[in-house]
């Protein structure tokens, strides 16, 4: 037996990342801001984006990607919130999207004629952090449902992401959740961290985000 | 479970290295992994296991070398070139 060792070090994202690559180029050259919505399944990725295209949907030309392990039915949901495609991307048992199915995706979005676009991931905090697609912008939503030290857990995905979101927020009165101990172990992870509150149920309770997309479309035109 | 992509990608960059028939010589697989990379070892290696132990692959060996930091890179390849055609 005669072994050879061929040396390699080659990253093994590399392939994600040069597709990745790609599309943050075909989105910078037409001015398309992209958000990949990541969360745990139930944080409110997909009523946030509902809430969205109908707010908005008619000041901004907005392109969604929608992943799912398994059904296209969040797709079908925002669908009715627009009359533009929704590209569903069933991942049959994928726990994440990964760059090649955005570009994919993004061949039957016509670039030209979008102002933004969101990607909502696979609810899960910790396969779609390690994988880019291309975005501006990773924005991780945690809900007041679920435990305020989620970032200390989940710091992979805080540490990728830009802004956090702290959803359901009309719920506050009902269950023991410490905003103040949420946004520390946030800060603490990633102190660059914009923190937004939400409540897509309550009235004005996506005021805020709607402000941070307007601003980062204004800046976008003014660019 | 985002280590079986992983181990796919693995198997793939293997495969683009030694060519489709080179990797029937293969008999160790290094990998390296950072504390940081968001990936569970023992998975990573189950799933290993399971690539390559399906054509074109003949049962090479997952090593993994953790690592401080997010590296992840498939680090070497040993060959055996006297290893036999089944």
């Amino acid at each position: 037996m005669t072994v050879r060792t061929i040396e390699v070090r080659e990253r093994v994202m590399a392939k994600n990342d040069e597709i990745a690559a790609d599309v943050r180029r075909r989105l910078g050259a037409a001015a398309v801001p992209a958000f990949n919505l990541v969360s745990s399944p139930g944080a409110g990725k997909t009523l946030l984006l509902e809430r969205t295209l109908a707010q908005l949907g008619r000041e901004f030309r907005i392109a969604v990607v929608t992943g799912d392990v398994q059904t296209q039915n969040d797709a079908d949901r925002l669908a009715r919130h627009t009359d533009r495609l929704v590209q569903a991307v069933v991942t049959g048992g994928a726990c994440h999207l990964d760059a090649r199915q955005i570009a994919t995706a993004l061949e039957a979005v016509d670039l030209g004629a979008t102002d933004l676009l969101f990607i909502e991931n696979v609810g899960n905090l910790v396969c779609p952090a390690s994988w880019d697609l291309g975005e501006n912008a990773k924005i991780v939503l945690f809900s007041v449902t679920e435990g305020e030290d989620k970032p200390v857990k989940y710091p992979k995905m805080f540490r990728e992401a830009r802004v956090a979101m702290l959803t359901k927020m009309d719920l506050l009165p009902h269950v023991p959740f410490s905003v103040t101990r949420a946004v520390d172990y946030a800060l603490q992870v990633n102190p660059a961290l914009e923190i937004l509150f939400a409540s897509a149920l309550a009235p004005d309770g996506l005021a805020e985000w709607y402000g941070f997309l307007r601003a980062r479309l204004l800046h976008r035109h003014a660019a | 479970m985002h280590e079986l992509s992983i181990a796919l990608e693995v198997g793939r960059l293997a495969e683009e290295r030694l060519g489709a028939d080179g990797v029937g010589s293969l008999v160790t697989v290094g990998v390296e992994v950072g504390d940081d990379a968001g990936v569970e070892i023992g998975s990573l290696e189950f799933c290993l296991e399971a690539v390559l132990a399906t054509p074109p692959f003949r049962r090479a060996r997952p090593v993994i070398e953790r690592l401080p930091g997010d590296v992840l890179r498939l680090a070497y390849l040993e060959v055996d070139d006297d290893r036999p055609d089944d």
